[in-house]
């Protein structure tokens, strides 16, 4: 007989880019091998970033991320990530 | 309008001087009598008595390419007679009086290419991940926020001031 055991909680590791002031509060503009759980809340996927770089938290409120290409805004929405994923730091845009 | 001609959507960031003439060319098309343009300069603005003396821009490249194309898809459900969209973005420094962004949309007849150019401007400054930093003659900068784009600390005092004056 064989017992599967799903983990409920993955742990793996995404690449975060960041961009515009968060690059000045944290002095790094990308950052491979960020280990991560999945799935995550966006919130929980910030806390982790503003962990790992405290002066993040002055973007509090003016800021989303972005998971493989797409815009998620922080709060209570479950992520979910793959190995190698691309997350970013998106703060208020000014294009244009 | 002729079917068998393959509408287009060009996107291209530059750090090089933006031509006008290159982003209207790609455009044009013999089933069109009207190309809408709009082009975005580095105005020499005034900043608590400092002088803007130009623009440093920056962007998420791969995530510009996927906005662009969500834009264009809304475009043209929009305004279906909508024949080709190309955006020209500047990357890097841009002093003052140069185009940042240069935008060309051709169709049949002139009305959806004016209403969608417009639609166009305004979409691009709430959706694309592009950032621009003012730089003064006082050599300070900060970075500039879209009252476009949702999480900007304007949108944040617009729903605030809303709220506050729903109580």
């Amino acid at each position: 007989m064989c017992v599967l055991l799903f983990n409920t909680e993955l742990k793996l590791f995404v690449c975060v880019l960041y961009f515009a002031k968060s690059v000045e509060l944290t002095g790094v503009k990308e950052e491979q091998a960020v280990a991560v759980t999945t799935p995550i809340s966006s919130r929980d996927l910030w806390g982790l970033l503003v962990q790992r770089h405290p002066r993040l938290s002055l973007l509090q409120d003016q800021v989303v991320l972005a998971v493989r290409q797409q815009y998620v805004a922080i709060g209570d929405q479950s992520v979910t990530l793959g190995d190698g994923d691309e997350v970013a730091v998106v703060p208020p845009l000014s294009g244009g | 309008m002729d079917q068998s001609e393959e509408r287009k959507d060009i996107f291209k960031l530059s750090r090089d001087w933006l031509s006008v003439q290159e982003v209207v060319d790609a455009v044009n098309s013999p089933t069109c009598g009207a190309v809408s343009l709009f082009i975005g300069t580095t105005r020499e603005d005034q900043v608590d008595g400092r002088k803007v003396i130009g623009l440093e821009y920056e962007a998420y490249e791969l995530m510009a390419q996927s906005e662009f194309r969500k834009l264009c898809g809304d475009l043209r459900a929009r305004w279906p007679s909508v024949t080709h969209v190309c955006i020209h973005h500047r990357l890097g420094w841009v002093e003052v009086g140069q185009a940042s962004v240069v935008m060309a949309i051709s169709s049949p007849h002139r009305h959806d290419g004016q209403q969608a150019i417009q639609h166009a401007v305004t979409q691009l400054k709430a959706t694309l991940p592009v950032w621009k930093k003012e730089v003064y003659d006082t050599k300070d900068s900060s970075w500039k926020q879209n009252v476009e784009c949702p999480w900007s600390s304007h949108s944040q005092l617009a729903a605030l001031s809303e709220r506050e004056k729903s109580n």
